[in-house]
């Protein structure tokens, strides 16, 4: 049970410096409230989702940010979808540089939204490792017979 | 001549640069005037502004340029005139000086000439004479005959000599050696005449001579010659110079003591000779000639015949001359000796023996040595004969003159002749004149220069002012243009910060919802989380105060235009105020005018918000009277007949003020007539603690408030009235505080709205006339009671006021003493003196044929403090037989007191406040419900049920919306009469939930919406009903049920309902992450969702195109939704949605245009599915976007729980009827 409490607690340290450092925001809570016994893998279905979704959204990305002329309307929709959906599971950093992604977009600022990518991909791999942190010691948690007290 | 015509010059040159500059100020100028005009791009205005100042610049250098231009062309003129008078004159006087040169040197010329000519002249006749007188004298053998010779040759020579005058002398010389001589001394006019003694010569000498031989004669002669001259004895015998007579007595004189003989040596070969001499007894040189006198055989030379001529005339003709003309003139010798001079100079050298002829060079005459000097220079010793010299500008000494030399070619003689005449003196003049002309004409045009270059100076002076002025105002332009963008920045700035605010403010109010809602908490931390949340409130609608103001200043406000009931959204408002106002006495009051238009088109959140934010105000600063809100309407064609009883009072009340306002309100009419729009005049009048006057315009600024002290007060920012004005003159209005009689403030206002349709329209005040009605209010605010009546008395219905308890018993014991006979006698009935007014209004209340009471009675006037209300109500009901009962209740009236009244049988019940709407249901179903009743009276009992029922319709109006058992087809009648107006009030509240996110919100309905959570009574007086709606009608009504129901479990989610059960609501977003959790959230509210992938899904799912199986083949999150959701078998039997989620931006078609196209399928089918727009975008100009493409609200993500439920519920509610 000693396991089982530290383990709680190392999980809810880990969380709480998440929205800290702010990685994420009040929708991860309002996602987390989401998830119930009838769906009891929401969180990780819809950060999985997330996943899946803002790695094709980034492979696009970095696909038309590498031609030659770039169709700043398609990266702005791609901007724009990748912005909904990290806001949506509240990754707030990731949303934060989607913002300043979508400014450049619309001043057509190249190297700005090169930068950009750069930081999104950089935020993004960063929220990855921390969310799949979190869901492992989550799982670790459950396999240890705790649960999640929120 | 020449200064007009640079001045042409001048002004054309100045006239091309003018138009230059024009041309180039003219175009900085338009684009200053568009500079001026709109708020131009940054680059724009850098450009007109460097070409402003380069404009500025090159008029500088073209003044320049002119101004040199000027100076070069002036003196270019100056030049060229003096050059051409000068040249001109100075070559025609030239010419004529050469003439008067010529002129003057010809005639001594002539002169010498003559002279010379006639003295050969004379010399040929005296040698022809001679020899005749000799040849006639042939042979001389005697002494007599010699003398008698002699005799004749001296009268014959006399002759030749007294005929010309200008003779020096006239000598004959024998070759015997006697002399004769006539010599005239010119200097004293004697006359000699001259002879050597005869006693000499013998005729052996004569003899000797005749017989001499020429070819001897050379070697002897000259030493016979000289021993002679010294040997004879002259003399010299004065003459009369007239007659030659003798005078005096010959003097013997030494031999050529005064003339010189011309002898043999002179005529060597017998030719004639000339010469000049040198007289040692004149000092001038002589001419002198001389010819041999021939015998007759030719063979010898008898005498030499000499003539001298003085060349004293030729001087003296030459100083006449130069007397005339100034100036100097000689004649000389090939040699160079001087013969005749102008001047008085001697002409002889006398200081060598014998006197020799000085030569030119060394005259004592400065200008003619200098001039004699000159030509020697010039042209050699050796002067070339026919060699002429003019020189015209010869520098003498400190003189100009011109030299003229003329050769005079004599046989034997050749004379050179040169006058020297100075410049001064022919052309003295024009130089003095061109010198002149040439000081003015420079100085003339250094005058020019000068006034030409202040002139352009000063003309462009101006011009440059102008320039500099126009470079100041663009960069002042510059400066605002900086300023206002700084000031925009500070707008976007509160826009955006407030928006970022607004965000976690919405986090704080929801989380304080749950934790409320939450059973868990002790009393005293729900107090402060109550508290908390009011506070959150309170920061909120600051924050939305701002953001409007930042919104309207920054321009980007958009008025929504749209239908809407005027009238409905401000009895709502004041129902609202009125609930606020239970706490503070004061009283509500909304005063419409009949002829109010019904439907108006304009932004109804805003004028809402424009009276709430005006009646908040009011209630705010009035601690006890009363807040109306006037409203009356300006008809562009006025008509007399519309002129409400409001206006009347008016005039009444403001007699002084009417004309005033009355001016404006006519200004105003002019400009609505041409905008076709109608001019709706509110007014807000309080009883509060009043403006002072001098802050009467400051009230709207922002951050105004009238009392400083009144923050510490009351609170607030002073935004409010700030937002009003803004939003009023958004509307094409005004608004002021007008000056008002007793306490308090009375805000004037007008609005131009489009009335929709046919405005004027007298709306259904059917049949409250003429229909015996006789109401009796018994209400306890003065103001409304009697507004309320005088309303009524003018549409015919007979009132009559109470405002207490014992005035109500007072007035229906009057009126009902005669009716009801059962004597009543109760506690209450204390009796009071019935006033006079009261007394004529019963009798004239008698003399109604068949009259309908109605009584409305406030529930204020029972005593509620104690139980004695239940007496009080018992009392009352004695009288329902005889009169319908209207019972005005209070928000708070507690729920015993509304079951006693509806076990009484009281069903009209109305909330208050009590405005016209009402009134008019109220009594409408009166009328109808008696008339009813007369149909009916022979009939059967059943009108006791349709009575029952009839109340609890009317009832429906105040909230409590109860469905009682009733006959269903008026059921259903009635219910839609009144369901507009109950389905308003709660639409109301419920928008007043979803509003606090949105960005269109008024404190009334925050306020509504507070008071659903905050006061527990009215809630539980909702749900004291809700629950017992539990009649099994037809299927049409279940709908409205479950509403209510829905209703009821947002208030409190806790009671195991979930709000949006039963809910079909169909998700179009593309984002999976959204999507899942957008479906969870809906499912968890109890809602069945299907989820779509994009725009054209979402249609193809409305229009039921789309199969169940497409929905499991497009998205495998579908088959996730509908694997998890239970109520799917719902969905695929009825493919109808309650509500549709729609994401903006989706690829394929976008939520815009998916809307547009549901929307357009829906024209003429009559059916409106709320669509709810989901987007990132936060600014309000997409929420524009959304509404205008015919969505009905607006999210944003990320998608805020309790948000979505509420917005989802007002709209599912508000459709489904």
């Amino acid at each position: 049970m000693d396991v089982v409490t530290q383990m709680q607690r190392q999980l809810l340290q880990y969380t709480s410096s998440l929205f800290k450092e702010g990685f994420l925001d009040d929708q991860f809570n309002q996602l987390q409230q989401l998830q119930d016994e009838s769906n009891p893998e929401f969180v990780v279905e819809v950060v999985t989702l997330f996943f899946e979704d803002a790695e094709r959204l980034l492979n696009e990305l970095s696909k038309s940010l590498e031609q030659e002329s770039i169709d700043f309307r398609r990266v702005d929709a791609h901007v724009h979808q990748l912005k909904g959906s990290s806001s949506s599971i509240g990754a707030q950093r990731v949303q934060r540089v989607c913002i300043a992604f979508k400014n450049f977009c619309e001043q057509q600022n190249v190297e700005g939204c090169l930068k950009s990518l750069q930081e999104i991909k950089q935020e993004y791999s960063l929220v990855k490792t921390k969310l799949e942190t979190l869901f492992k010691m989550e799982k670790q948690l459950f396999a240890a017979g705790g649960s999640v007290s929120r | 001549m020449a200064t007009t015509k640079f001045r042409h010059v001048f002004g054309r040159l100045w006239g091309f640069a003018t138009s230059c500059k024009k041309r180039t100020t003219s175009s900085s100028n338009s684009i200053g005037t568009r500079i001026l005009q709109r708020d131009v791009e940054k680059e724009e205005f850098q450009f007109a502004s460097t070409l402003c100042l380069s404009s500025y610049y090159s008029v500088f250098v073209v003044r320049l340029a002119i101004m040199v231009m000027l100076a070069i062309l002036i003196g270019l003129l100056t030049i060229l005139t003096w050059h051409f008078t000068k040249i001109y004159t100075t070559k025609s006087l030239n010419s004529l000086a050469y003439d008067l040169r010529y002129e003057l040197l010809q005639r001594p010329i002539l002169r010498m000439w003559n002279i010379l000519n006639s003295t050969s002249e004379i010399t040929i006749a005296q040698v022809k004479l001679s020899q005749y007188v000799i040849r006639s004298h042939g042979n001389l053998t005697t002494q007599e005959d010699q003398v008698e010779m002699y005799e004749a040759m001296r009268a014959v020579t006399w002759a030749l000599f007294a005929s010309r005058k200008a003779l020096n002398s006239i000598t004959v010389k024998y070759n015997n050696g006697f002399v004769q001589a006539f010599h005239r001394d010119i200097k004293d006019n004697n006359t000699f005449y001259i002879y050597s003694d005869l006693a000499n010569y013998s005729i052996g000498a004569s003899g000797y001579n005749s017989e001499l031989n020429y070819s001897s004669l050379s070697s002897q002669e000259s030493s016979w010659n000289d021993n002679d001259n010294k040997s004879t004895v002259w003399y010299r015998q004065p003459l009369d110079p007239v007659t030659g007579e003798k005078i005096e007595k010959a003097m013997q004189i030494a031999p050529e003591d005064s003339i010189h003989i011309a002898g043999l040596s002179q005529v060597p070969d017998g030719v004639a000779s000339w010469r000049v001499a040198v007289s040692k007894f004149t000092d001038s040189p002589l001419l002198s000639a001389a010819l041999p006198v021939w015998d007759s055989s030719n063979k010898s030379i008898v005498a030499v015949v000499g003539v001298t001529t003085a060349l004293y005339s030729v001087g003296q003709l030459m100083k006449e001359l130069v007397e005339l003309h100034s100036g100097h003139m000689y004649l000389t010798s090939l040699e160079g000796y001087l013969l005749a001079t102008s001047t008085d100079a001697p002409l002889l050298d006398n200081s060598t023996q014998p006197p020799k002829l000085k030569m030119a060079v060394d005259c004592e005459n400065e200008v003619i040595r200098l001039g004699a000097e000159y030509l020697r220079r010039s042209s050699g010793n050796k002067f070339p004969p026919s060699h002429e010299v003019h020189v015209a500008n010869v520098r003498l000494g400190h003189d100009r003159y011109y030299i003229d030399s003329f050769f005079l070619n004599l046989k034997r003689l050749p004379l050179v002749g040169v006058i020297i005449i100075p410049r001064k003196h022919i052309l003295g003049q024009v130089d003095e004149r061109a010198f002149k002309t040439l000081v003015i004409l420079i100085s003339a045009s250094m005058c020019i220069i000068v006034i030409g270059w202040v002139c352009i100076l000063i003309l462009t002076n101006g011009v440059s002012k102008e320039m500099k002025l126009r470079a100041e105002l663009i960069s002042q332009l510059e400066a605002r243009r900086k300023a206002e963008a700084s000031s925009n920045y500070k707008s976007q700035f509160l826009a955006n910060m407030s928006h970022e605010l607004r965000t976690p403010m919405a986090a704080i109010i929801g989380l304080l919802d749950i934790l409320m809602s939450d059973d868990c908490l002790t009393n005293e931390q729900c107090a402060t989380v109550t508290q908390i949340r009011k506070c959150s409130t309170a920061l909120l609608r600051l924050l939305n105060n701002i953001l409007d103001i930042s919104k309207v200043e920054s321009g980007k406000l958009v008025l929504e235009d749209a239908e809407f009931d005027l009238g409905r959204e401000l009895e709502g408002l004041v129902d609202m105020f009125s609930v606020q106002c239970i706490n503070h006495s004061v009283e509500t009051v909304l005063d419409l005018s009949d002829d109010m238009p019904k439907l108006v088109r304009g932004d109804s959140a805003r004028v809402v918000q424009i009276f709430a934010n005006l009646i908040n105000n009011s209630i705010k600063f009035t601690p006890s009277g009363h807040v109306i809100l006037r409203g009356w309407f300006e008809n562009p064609n006025p008509c007399s007949d519309n002129a409400n009883f409001l206006m009347e009072e008016k005039k009444l009340q403001y007699a002084q003020k009417t004309i005033r306002a009355k001016q404006h309100e006519n200004h105003a009419k002019r400009t609505s007539e041409r905008d076709k729009k109608a001019v709706l005049w509110f007014e807000v009048d309080d009883t509060g603690c009043g403006i002072d006057p001098s802050k009467w315009d400051s009230v709207f600024e922002s951050f105004e408030q009238a009392d400083p002290s009144t923050t510490r007060l009351h609170g607030g920012t002073g935004l409010g009235l700030c937002i009003v004005r803004s939003l009023v003159n958004k509307m094409g209005g005004e608004i002021k505080v007008v000056k008002k009689e007793g306490p308090g403030t009375l805000m004037r206002l007008y609005l131009r709205l489009d009335t929709a349709g046919d405005a004027t329209e007298q709306h259904c005040l059917v049949d409250i006339a003429n229909n015996g009605l006789v109401v009796l209010l018994a209400l306890h605010g003065n103001m409304g009671r009697s507004i309320t009546s005088k309303w009524l008395q003018k549409n015919g219905v007979f009132t009559m006021e109470a405002s207490e308890w014992n005035g109500l018993t007072q007035i229906l014991r009057e009126l009902f003493h005669a009716r009801s006979s059962a004597g009543i006698n109760n506690g209450f009935d204390v009796h009071y003196p019935i006033p006079e007014s009261l007394k004529s209004r019963l009798l004239s209340i008698q003399e109604i044929r068949n009259p309908v009471f109605v009584i409305a009675v406030d529930i204020g006037l029972l005593d509620l403090s104690t139980d004695i209300w239940k007496e009080q109500l018992n009392f009352l009901h004695r009288y329902l037989g005889l009169a319908k009962f209207i019972w005005v209740l209070n928000h708070d009236t507690s729920n015993t007191i509304k079951l006693e009244l509806r076990r009484k049988g009281h069903m009209m019940t109305v909330n208050k406040p009590l405005y016209k709407a009402k009134i008019v249901h109220i009594l409408e179903e009166v009328i109808k419900e008696r008339n009813h009743e007369m149909q009916k009276k022979n009939m059967d009992e059943l009108h006791e049920s349709d009575y029952t029922h009839c109340d609890a319709a009317s009832s429906d109006d105040s909230d409590i919306s109860e469905s009682a058992p009733c006959n269903p087809v008026s059921s259903t009648e009635k219910f839609e009469q009144f369901d507009l107006l109950s389905r308003y009030r709660i639409n109301n509240c419920l928008i007043g939930l979803t509003d606090e996110h949105s960005e269109v919100k008024t404190p009334r309905k925050e306020d509504s919406c507070q008071n659903n959570h905050n006061s527990p009574k009215s809630m539980s007086a909702e749900q004291a009903y809700f629950p017992r709606e539990a009649h099994q009608g037809e299927d049409s009504e279940r709908r409205g049920k479950e509403e209510h129901r829905i209703i009821g479990g947002l208030a409190r989610p806790a009671n195991g309902k979930k709000s949006l059960e039963g809910l079909r609501i169909l998700l179009a977003e593309d984002t999976p992450v959204i999507q899942r959790v957008a479906t969870i959230m809906l499912e968890k509210m109890g809602a069945s969702v299907v989820a779509v992938g994009d725009g054209q899904q979402a249609v193809d799912a409305l229009n039921g195109m789309l199969g169940v199986e497409d929905f499991r083949r497009d998205s495998n999150l579908n088959e996730r939704n509908t694997r998890s959701s239970s109520p799917q078998t719902e969905i695929l039997s009825s493919p109808s949605y309650d509500l549709v989620l729609m994401d903006c931006q989706m690829p394929k078609m976008d939520g815009y245009e998916a809307t547009k196209a549901i929307r357009k399928s829906e024209v003429g089918s009559g059916v409106h599915i709320p669509i709810v727009a989901l987007t990132a975008h936060a600014m309000s100009c997409d929420e524009a976007k959304c509404l205008e493409v015919g969505m009905d609200a607006y999210l944003t993500k990320p998608i805020d729980f309790k948000l979505m439920e509420s917005t989802i519920l007002s709209l599912t509610r508000r459709t489904t009827s």
